[in-house]
């Protein structure tokens, strides 16, 4: 709004001007005999217009040069490392032994306080797990059952198609339990975080030993740089050894945090492994009928390529010669 | 059998290359199966005490049984963990530290990062002193941070290329 009234009062004052000048000319045409303009008026002229065109520059970096920062540092968190994601490369999936590993971390770890509610167990069939292993952990739980003759709702063993239990009843209960801070849902967690991956493995391994000297740390909080305020009241859950991996691969924390985040990218995008085999297909195909159109345009300018214009002057015996 | 089954399976013997198969992961599989979600895991010394606890499958029991079994790592003073681990062990732990920890404190100490650093440490001095004095009038956290993001970012490809 502003703006363009702004810029309408500038027309108007620039239309003002052009009426001016037309109106100067005109009389400096009727009044072509009048006295030159002095020199010394015509250098104050451009030193003022000179200084207005400065000054107007000042003024403009007064108003809007300078950007307001709202936030300290500490409120934006320290922003995440880029680390070299193997499975994020453009040819490459998900290591699924790490997704294994993963899965494990999750599992004896995260589980206890995190949902991973959009996540059924037969996601689980043919990509970390055997369908033998996962309908063994499906049954494990136990889901409602639809309502009986009765209308009495019943517990029943889980299926492949059910999904993940979450460790607590409701928010609310999460909640109470975790001294009023709720752990989200991390089935989407790497899309939903500024930073993906990064941001997911750093904080996982972020804890310092101790807090930075003068900072301030909430009651019930704990210091991580990367949590924005940096106040998070997630305490550091993985410690060197934590799991027992079956592989046999040593349970470091930042060997932990790694494998754990990518199978927490694997959960929010499934299809990635998917995607990236389509494309892939895409490409074949597109370069194939690109290779195809080359030369069918070949052929087709084929003819027009090869031809041979040529003149054949007429002969002498046929042309009349006037002189 | 559909007639598209017919023509992949076509496709299928007459293409050169195999079809690669994962391997059976059963072999590793662990005796105790039956505890809830856990259950997979060969037991670790710390897991074995949460595992007879779970064998109530009330879910909140068990989350809470989780969270002390994390909270429990924390202090590796636990009576319990201290009888039952060997003591070699133990001091595998300490010789075999984080990689990540490991270079990022190498990276703390090379060049590189050496403004960072020198900035980091003149601020902890400043503040300690403030705070010796009466209270202190700044925080570190900006300094911590610029050491923090030259030590990350100088041990993450060193980082990838030990981790699995
Ligand atoms: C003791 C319970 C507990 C455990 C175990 C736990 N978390 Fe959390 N987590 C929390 C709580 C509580 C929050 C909310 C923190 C907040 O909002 O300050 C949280 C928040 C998070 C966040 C979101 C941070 C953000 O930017 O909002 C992520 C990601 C996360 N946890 C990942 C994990 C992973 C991965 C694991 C397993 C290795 C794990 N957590 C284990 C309690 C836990």
């Amino acid at each position: 709004m502003f703006a363009r009234s702004g810029l309408r009062s500038t027309q108007r004052v620039f239309a003002g001007a052009r009426n001016g000048a037309i109106n100067v000319t005109k009389r400096a045409a009727s009044t072509s005999s009048g006295a030159e303009a002095s020199p010394v008026r015509l250098n104050i002229a451009a030193a003022a217009s000179t200084a207005v065109a400065i000054g107007s520059i000042a003024w403009y970096y007064h108003l809007y040069g300078p950007t307001a920062h709202a936030m300290t540092p500490a409120e934006e968190g320290l922003h995440a490392t880029k680390y070299p994601w193997v499975h994020q490369q453009w040819f490459k999936t998900f290591d699924h032994q790490a997704l294994r590993r993963g899965f494990q971390v999750y599992r004896e770890v995260c589980a206890a306080c995190h949902s991973l509610q959009r996540v059924p167990y037969r996601a689980f069939v043919g990509t970390i797990l055997t369908v033998d292993e996962a309908k063994a952990m499906a049954e494990e739980n136990e889901y409602d059952t639809e309502p009986n003759d009765q209308g009495e709702i019943e517990k029943r063993p889980g299926k492949l198609s059910d999904y993940l239990p979450a460790p607590y009843k409701n928010d609310e209960a999460a909640r109470f339990a975790n001294n009023g801070a709720l752990p989200p849902d991390l089935s989407l967690m790497v899309k939903a975080r500024h930073g993906g991956c990064d941001y997911i493995f750093s904080l996982l391994t972020g804890y310092p030993d101790e807090p930075p000297a003068g900072a301030q740390v909430g009651a019930g909080l704990n210091f991580n740089p990367y949590f924005p305020g940096t106040g998070i009241a997630m305490a550091r859950v993985l410690y060197d050894d934590l799991v027992d991996y079956e592989d046999g691969t040593r349970a470091s924390t930042s060997q932990m945090a790694k494998d754990v985040t990518e199978f927490l990218n694997w959960a929010a995008e499934p299809e990635m492994d998917d995607r990236k085999r389509t494309g892939l297909k895409v490409l074949v195909v597109t370069s194939i009928l690109f290779a195809a159109t080359v030369w069918v345009k070949r052929y087709k300018w084929a003819y027009l390529k090869s031809r041979k214009i040529a003149y054949a002057p007429p002969k002498d015996a046929n042309v009349q010669h006037r002189q | 059998m559909g007639f598209w089954d017919t023509i992949t399976d076509l496709v299928d013997a007459a293409t050169p290359w195999s079809t690669a198969e994962a391997e059976h992961p059963d072999s590793h599989k662990s005796p105790q199966g039956d505890a809830p979600l856990g259950g997979n895991a060969p037991a670790a010394p710390a897991k074995e005490i949460s595992d007879e606890t779970t064998a109530e499958t009330d879910k909140e029991e068990k989350a809470e049984d989780e969270t002390a079994e994390v909270k429990k790592n924390e202090e590796p003073a636990e009576e319990e963990e201290a009888e039952e681990e060997p003591e070699e062990e133990e001091e595998e732990e300490e010789e075999e530290q984080d990689p990540k920890d490991k270079f990022e404190d190498d990276c703390k100490n090379s060049k590189q990062c050496a403004p960072a650093k020198h900035h980091y440490d003149e601020c902890v001095e400043r503040v300690t002193s403030q705070e010796s004095e009466g209270g202190a009038k700044e925080d570190c956290v900006e300094e911590f941070f610029h050491l923090a993001h030259c030590a990350t970012q100088c041990a993450a490809p060193k980082l990838w290329s030990t981790l699995k």
